[in-house]
């Protein structure tokens, strides 16, 4: 078994194994996967460390993804916190048990390291599931708080907050990376050891979970079959009460050199990194752009996009896909200043360089 | 000081892992890091790269369009890479194989037939500490000591008595390295 090491010591690692290491550090009951790239080194990891001679968390390679999601439906029914990951084409298998995990009010986490689709795609980097993601990629009225990191330690750090928000609303919560945050190496400080929930603490913050009927209650039940309508539209409005909620309560996003900005990049996970960079250029070239980074892509920062559109000339949404993020930053602009679009696809991560041309082309030349 | 380093080569030829050795010295001084690995089909037998910054200051991106110093180690790469380097930054080849060699003249070129001596010395494990070692000869970016500290770091101790063999490769390889004049 490998040591686990002194805390707050800076180390190196790639997004992935951050993730494993943060998932038994907060005290993730079980994890279910199977193995994808470029998102393996989770499942890797946790099996390299082998957390169950230690905090007793459960790590198993299922049979398949759909076996992986029903296992972690499964584990969040009796209240553990159960996790998942994969990359893009295992996480669509996974979405009919998303689906019913949000009808059964259960939460987990769900990690996806994004590679570029459709079908099975190619290894390389990409952020195309955001539609999937965020706008709810199995069927019925459901929402996923979804995270998204742009750095190792933001991999490390969101892994325990994703908990936090999936226990709070009851819902699955997705950490939505992509394969260059996934297999980077950055400076991490892992976070601090929590030991897992006893059954005391599991039936204090979650007395809907199954662990047992005492004799002063009737039985939990997880089901997300109601067969009168009227339950069903019951269900369907605390669900949408949540929702109300989070979108309340739970938006998370970064500004940099922002204040006297002209134009404005939108973007989340590596490619705001990238276009941190294009603020940086740009800003040697004299031209004042900045970058709002959507840490959490559902709740969308719909409110703080409206204030900028107030005072910029247009945005440029960057992403590595053909242009999704885009229509929720133009709904939160609604038409008040251009939004345009500049992306890559199917793996290709584009330059900083390339996306302030870009920035030129589509929007300063224009004005 | 921000060094943006791309090396680039053949997989198998350890690529990733000088980068990885090079973040790892970062480390060991206290600096920013990140290193970002091509890991595509590339690590299955045709073309490798590994992006390295080291900074005192935050690393925004760590995918580049433009290097400080690139390492070549074979053909391709250097096709590639070769427009690539900022004016006045370093390029740094092992010319085995090579039909074409580098063209620029507002770049400093140096070469490092590193592959050649491994191969002839039976020391082809360390052949990517030679040309680490010939990079640090030219552009001493991180110590010595810390590439050992951070080597001891990044191994797993069964192999830790390989250390004073990537030493000397470090050392051999600050002696191969030799200036190119483009005319």
């Amino acid at each position: 078994m490998k040591k686990e090491n002194k805390e707050n010591e800076v180390r190196l690692m790639k997004g992935n194994e951050a993730i494993a290491h943060a998932a038994i550090r907060c005290g993730c009951d079980g994890y279910f996967g199977y193995p994808i790239t470029p998102q393996s080194e989770i499942l890797e990891t946790l099996m390299e460390v082998e957390p169950w001679h230690t905090t007793g968390m459960v790590v198993l390679q299922a049979e398949s993804e759909t076996a992986s999601i029903n296992m972690v439906y499964g584990a969040a029914g009796c209240g553990k916190k159960a996790m998942t990951s994969s990359s893009s084409p295992g996480v669509s298998l996974m979405q009919e048990g998303i689906s019913y995990m949000a009808g059964a009010e259960l939460p987990c986490v769900v990690v996806n390291v994004m590679r570029g689709g459709p079908g099975l795609g190619t290894i390389q980097p990409s952020q195309a599931d955001y539609f999937q993601t965020v706008k709810g990629g199995g069927h019925g009225d459901y929402k996923v708080i979804t995270l998204a990191p742009a750095s190792v330690q933001e991999m490390a750090d969101f892994v325990g907050k994703a908990f936090d928000l999936a226990f709070k609303y009851r819902t699955p919560t997705f950490i939505l990376a992509d394969g260059v945050i996934g297999q980077m190496m950055e400076k991490v400080v892992l976070p601090p050891f929590k030991p897992r929930w006893t059954e005391e603490e599991i039936i204090a913050v979650a007395p809907w979970a199954t662990l047992g009927k005492p004799a002063h209650r009737k039985p939990n039940v997880i089901n997300s079959l109601r067969l009168e309508a009227w339950e069903m539209e019951e269900l369907n409005l605390v669900l949408q009460g949540r929702y109300r909620e989070i979108e309340k309560n739970e938006v998370l996003f970064e500004e940099i050199n922002c204040e006297d900005a002209n134009y404005i990049l939108v973007a989340f996970g590596i490619s705001a990194r990238i276009c941190q960079k294009t603020s940086e250029l740009a800003r040697a070239e004299g031209l004042k752009v900045g970058l709002i980074r959507p840490i959490t892509l559902y709740p969308f920062p719909t409110e703080q996009i409206k204030k900028r559109a107030e005072q910029v000339k247009g945005m440029l949404s960057v992403e590595l896909s053909a242009g999704q993020m885009v229509e929720d930053v133009r709904l939160a602009v609604n038409g008040k200043i251009p939004v345009e679009f500049y992306g890559r696809m199917g793996g290709i991560v584009p330059t900083p360089d390339e996306v302030l041309q870009a920035l030129k082309d589509k929007l300063i030349s224009k004005n | 000081m921000t060094e943006e380093i791309i090396i680039a080569g053949f997989g198998g030829q350890g690529v990733l892992s000088m980068g990885k050795i090079l973040a790892y010295s970062g480390l060991m001084q206290g600096q920013e890091v990140s290193w970002l690995p091509s890991y595509g089909p590339e690590q299955r037998g045709g073309t490798a790269n590994v992006t390295v910054i080291l900074s005192d200051e935050h690393v925004s991106s760590p995918v580049l369009n433009a290097f400080d110093t690139a390492i070549i180690l074979n053909q391709p790469s250097l096709e590639r890479f070769e427009s690539k380097v900022k004016p006045g930054g370093t390029l740094i080849f092992d010319g085995n194989g090579f039909h074409k060699f580098p063209t620029r003249t507002d770049i400093n070129i140096y070469r490092i037939d590193a592959i050649e001596y491994a191969y002839a010395n039976n020391q082809v494990k360390t052949m990517n500490m030679m040309i680490l070692g010939g990079l640090l000869k030219v552009r001493p970016i991180v110590q010595v000591e810390n590439v050992l500290k951070g080597l001891k770091k990044s191994l797993p101790e069964r192999h830790h008595h390989l250390l004073s063999a990537n030493e000397k490769a470090i050392h051999i390889g600050m002696d191969l390295i030799k200036k190119i004049e483009v005319s």
